[in-house]
């Protein structure tokens, strides 16, 4: 179809570009570097331009017909739109800030080539049109995070990386015998076909163990809080851009767009993530390493997007998305700040380190403003995230469930306000500390900046998020 | 001047309501962004905004019933805002505090380091709170209402740097509040199928409409500092610069608060006079009142002891209200207005105080009556406000409350009038030993050195102290704004003038009458002012529940965060139980399985050829079963 090209071309730029980065940095890494942020932000034009198709409602698509009814394909509709700016936005933001942080490491060539095919690949995985290609993309995202995991090559470092690859690859495992048991009910991989089908209940148990292993929900969690031995950028992808918005996204593209559920899974759904919710934010309230605590931060604020994307509400689900969009500005704004407390500190333990805000003051509000964004503070994009979350959960067949929820947002409060005191007020411990480099401290102030933008300007993202959801057709 | 006029004229008022919230923000941000050496130039437009926010809050108070929309965030969550009797009349309310305030800060805080974040903070929380008085939609109240903990958190970080202890109860406590108002909010617009809040009325307080109720007045009362969202309120008098006391918890907090209480009782949900909900908000307030002032009565500092007295003052503020008689949402509102005016006023008069002695405590000063006369009087005028003494404004809100409280139920009247007694002994106390009696001073401050405040202090507090006069020789000033609130509901009555019952009155000054005494007898006992109220603190019994209290035995916020640590523990060790699962038994399993499958591995071929066979036997017999 018209126009298709620009899908291949935010799929395979970073996806085909990462493998150019290790040779351009024999050349110059000045180069390399540029040529890895050019990538991130080609894609994130292209999924730009791929934006006014999606919002008229024309279905940009790009199929390849192979034997066996399979097809190669890619198409691009809100959703996979939507989903795409955001990775790719906080992506590119993360590279930038990598040039300051990781330039001192081994490794860089990979590291690059590593970040890049992850973003190339979750592109791929978010346009692609059928069920295989999902597959495919996942484990790719699967095998760069399990590199860049363990990039210090320190040998607990390693296992740790071993812990994450294994968690989301059996998770994939069983997730692929749930696709392939649809292949064999349905004859066809291809998700447009498959459109308004049901789904057995066994089969969709299979497909949850996938994307709630991907997607780091109790108990499939415990990798992620362990991963925070990555370098603080990779954490910030895994936690914010990427990794685990794969879970949430491949939800939001088989159970709302594409398959019927039975009504149970509006029930069930949501008990997992308000029990996800509740033991992680419990848990980082106990955790002193600073890492630590805002991967279980991620586990429960994935829980508030599961659970607008599961209970079976507009708002619910249009709060849910946006949940996606402000929790990644949000959360790797954070990350990016703990890496520069991290890298000036040489150390992730909160307790050897206070009164920072006077030696690092743009660390210490950008972080404010990303922690007031995750807390749910208005003006902050956060709020209306989670003020949607809240009013479908009210609205749904669990109301009980929003009471809970809130509970979790009191948590949420009060572990990140110890974070935040803990680390930026009191007594300075480390009077000769120095502000991060200035690619650092820009790309996170330009996160907490967006963050607040997020929120006094709502009404672009929900304008898209509004469309997305009504086009779903199903309320 | 012409175009503010002719602007001000402009019959649509819509253009005012952008103003109000836009202006203090952009100026707010000006104030932060001219470098720190120019203070001038900061408390220019810190004034310059005051003073505009002013003339414009004027403004819609002549303008004419408005209401404007703008599409927003979508799913109903429209910019919509509206002028109409109650937003008027708040907004200009809350314009002169913060005008007042303001013009006291800049001379308060000169030479501080702070001065310009203040000025940002203090102008970020008018634009919120204008936005969230002017607010016609559920959700941008919120939006605005929520945002109000951001520059909470600012101004409560400002002094003190390496105790935020303060900020963080706070902003857990309020956050905790405001959170609830979000699921009260959500299920009221679901309750009223709209979020639109001029289309919710009188929705029924049964089912859902209870919890939503519920959860929408633990907001409500939670910006009003009520019970059991207070004991930041204390702290703050210590860690907080005195602004910020006088403008928020004392003034606009409380505005907040009671405008929400006041239009969930009167408009959003139908709540009856003596239904159960009724007793539930009357028992939040008198247990706020009572408990509040039992501690403001035995504080040995000035702005600690007024801090329970912002506390206290509330719970007269949702006894009222919460009667849901119009004479007590009609008391609890002019009560609303009067605590601003004499709150302020002791806040600053307080602040006064502190800047030319350097201490509020009450142990170290003594006898500025001489010193520093002008404070002293409008000390005392806002004294007597607060204790109910005629003429002054107090007295006649607080009638209004009685009168609601002995029509719902005799135990509340006692419990009100009890807080009467207490908040009189209270400030017969304060009172005597600040400005009366020998002189003393903190042994670093001279004697020549103690003089009044500059003009720009005074001013504030002289016209708070005029209007405490004001608002109760002329009650009907303020009641002829307040009373057409209620509409229908008010059935024709005037509360205005004397009180009604000849019988309250003089019950009150009877109270009134025995604080003085228990005061003379306090003080023959002690024979210092100060130690007034300590026969009643050091009684047997009460002196060891007073000790609890003062070791914070009963904070909500130490209470909360027990329950909070018990509960973490408890997930951080599910947590780690599941860690386990994948760090040990996994781990274990796996090699004891490869294990197993190791010992077969004997290098033995006669033995692989047996297990072949045996395998291969098998297979087939499956297969001939199967088949």
């Amino acid at each position: 179809m018209e126009g298709s090209g620009v899908l291949l071309v935010c799929i395979f730029v970073p996806l085909l570009g990462a493998f150019l980065l290790p040779i351009l940095g024999r050349i110059s890494t000045g180069i390399r570097n540029i040529a890895a942020l050019l990538f991130v932000l080609t894609a994130f034009i292209a999924a730009a331009f791929a934006l006014p198709q999606a919002l008229a409602g024309e279905l940009l698509l790009w199929r390849l017909e192979l034997p066996l009814g399979m097809s190669i394909g890619f198409f691009a509709d809100g959703l996979a739109v939507f989903m795409a700016l955001t990775s790719s936005l906080v992506a590119a933001i993360i590279v930038f800030y990598s040039f300051g942080y990781i330039e001192h490491y081994d490794n860089q060539n990979e590291y690059y080539m590593m970040v890049v095919l992850f973003i190339g690949a979750m592109m791929g995985l978010v346009f692609s049109t059928n069920l295989i290609l999902i597959y495919g993309f996942w484990e790719i995202s699967a095998v760069c995070c399990w590199r860049l995991i363990g990039f210090y090559r320190k040998k607990d470092i390693v296992l740790r990386a071993d812990k994450a690859f294994l968690v989301t690859v059996g998770g994939a495992l069983l997730m692929l015998v749930g696709f392939i048991a649809i292949y064999i009910q349905a004859g066809t991989f291809d998700l447009m076909e498959l459109r308004g089908r049901g789904l057995d209940n066994w089969i969709m148990v299979l497909i949850l163990f996938g994307i709630l292993s991907k997607s780091a929900t109790v108990p499939l969690h415990s990798w992620l809080p362990d991963a925070g031995v990555a370098p603080s950028p990779v954490t910030s992808l895994l936690h914010a851009a990427v990794l685990v918005k794969i879970g949430v996204y491949v939800y939001a593209r088989l159970f709302l767009v594409n398959f019927q559920l039975e009504p149970v899974w509006e029930v069930a759904v949501p008990a997992i993530a308000a029990v996800s919710a509740l033991v992680s934010a419990g848990a980082a309230l106990v955790e002193n390493d600073i890492k630590r605590i805002i991967a279980y931060s991620t586990v429960s604020q994935l829980a508030f997007i599961l659970l607008g994307l599961s209970c079976g509400t507009m708002v619910g689900a249009a709060g849910g998305l946006l949940y996606i969009l402000m929790h990644s500005l949000a959360k790797g704004g954070l990350f990016l700040c703990a890496g520069i407390v991290e890298h000036s500190t040489h150390t992730k333990d909160i307790r050897q380190m206070a009164g920072l805000a006077r030696r690092l003051p743009v660390t210490a509000v950008s972080f404010a403003l990303c922690a007031f964004s995750v807390m749910g503070l208005p003006p902050f994009g956060g709020f209306f995230s989670k003020y949607m979350v809240i009013n479908g959960a009210v609205q749904s067949g669990v109301p009980w469930m929003a009471p809970v929820f809130i509970a979790g947002a009191v948590m949420t409060v009060i572990y990140l306000l110890r974070v935040y005191v803990k680390v930026f007020f009191g007594k300075l411990t480390h009077p000769d500390l120095k502000e991060g480099s200035w690619e650092m401290v820009s790309s996170v102030a330009l996160l907490g900046l967006l963050s607040l933008l997020a929120g006094i300007f709502i009404n672009i993202p929900s304008g898209l998020v509004s469309f997305i959801v009504e086009s779903m057709g199903r309320w | 001047m012409n175009g503010i006029s002719a602007f001000l004229t402009v019959g649509s008022g819509m253009n005012l309501l952008y103003v109000m919230i836009l202006l203090p923000f952009v100026l707010a941000l000006l104030c932060l962004a001219i470098p720190k050496q120019s203070y001038a130039a900061k408390a220019g437009v810190f004034v310059l905004a005051v003073v505009a926010n002013l003339i414009f809050a004027f403004g819609v108070f002549r303008a004419p019933d408005a209401t404007m929309l703008i599409p927003w965030a979508g799913f109903e969550i429209n910019l919509a805002l509206r002028i109409y009797d109650f937003s008027r009349f708040i907004v200009i309310a809350a314009a002169i505090i913060v005008f007042l305030v303001g013009l006291y800060s800049v001379s308060f805080l000169r030479r501080k380091e702070y001065a310009g974040q203040f000025f940002f903070y203090y102008l970020l929380t008018l634009a919120l709170a204008n936005g969230a008085f002017l607010a016609n939609n559920f959700v941008v109240m919120l939006f605005f209402w929520e945002g109000l903990l951001v520059s909470l958190f600012g101004m409560l970080v400002l002094v003190n740097k390496d105790n935020v202890r303060t900020a963080v109860k706070a902003i857990v406590l309020s956050g905790t509040a405001d959170l609830l108002l979000m699921l009260g909010i959500a299920m009221t617009c679901m309750h009223a199928g709209t979020m639109m809040m001029d289309a919710v009325n009188d929705l029924s307080v049964s089912g859902i409409g209870a919890v939503g109720f519920l959860c929408m007045l633990a907001g409500a009362i939670g910006k009003a500092g009520s019970m059991p969202f207070h004991s930041w309120i204390p702290d703050a008098a210590n860690d907080a610069p005195l602004p910020f006391m006088a403008l928020l918890p004392a003034a606009l907090e409380k505005m907040l608060g009671i405008y929400l209480l006041t239009r969930i009782v009167l408009d959003f949900y139908d709540l009856q006079p003596g239904s159960t909900m009724s007793l539930v908000v009357m028992i939040i307030g008198a247990v706020t009142l009572f408990f509040a002032v039992s501690m403001a009565l035995i504080q040995k500092d000035m702005k600690r002891l007024l801090s329970f007295h912002a506390i206290s003052q509330v719970g007269y503020m949702i006894l009222g209200i919460g009667t849901a008689l119009p004479v007590g949402i009609v008391g609890g509102l002019f009560h609303m207005v009067n605590n601003a005016l004499y709150k302020c006023c002791l806040f600053l008069s307080a602040g006064a105080i502190e800047r030319a002695t350097g201490t509020t405590d009450l142990k170290r000063v003594g006898g500025l009556g001489k010193m520093m006369p002008l404070t002293g009087l409008c000390f005392i005028i806002a004294a007597l406000s607060i204790a109910g003494v005629p003429p002054f404004n107090g007295f006649f809100s607080k009638e209004l409350v009685f009168d609601a409280a002995i029509e719902s139920h005799t135990v509340f009247y006692v419990i009100a009038v009890v807080g009467a007694f207490m908040t009189a002994a209270s400030f017969l106390k304060l009172g005597h030993a600040a400005f009366f009696g020998p002189t003393k001073l903190p042994d670093d401050v001279k004697k020549e050195d103690v003089r009044e405040a500059p003009a720009a202090m005074l001013l504030p507090m002289v016209v708070l102290a005029a209007a405490c006069v004001v608002f109760g020789v002329w009650n009907r000033l303020p009641l002829d704004m307040i009373q057409p609130l209620l509409g229908d509901t008010l059935a024709g009555q005037d509360f205005a003038g004397w009180p009604h019952s000849m019988t309250l009155v003089l019950i009150s000054l009877a109270v009134l009458l025995l604080a003085i005494i228990n005061h003379i007898i306090g003080y023959r006992m002690t024979g210092e002012g100060i130690k007034a109220v300590d026969h009643i603190h050091y009684a047997p019994g009460l002196r060891q529940l007073y000790h609890c209290a003062e070791q914070h035995y009963f904070d909500p916020f130490d209470i909360l965060m027990v329950f909070v640590r018990i509960y973490a523990w408890l997930c951080y060790c599910i947590d780690r139980a599941i860690n386990w699962i994948y760090d040990v038994l996994l781990v274990r399993l796996t090699s004891f399985f490869s294990q197993s499958l190791k010992n077969f591995n004997t290098g033995d071929v006669a033995g692989y050829m047996v297990r072949s066979f045996i395998g291969l036997a098998f297979l087939v017999l499956l297969f001939v079963l199967l088949i």
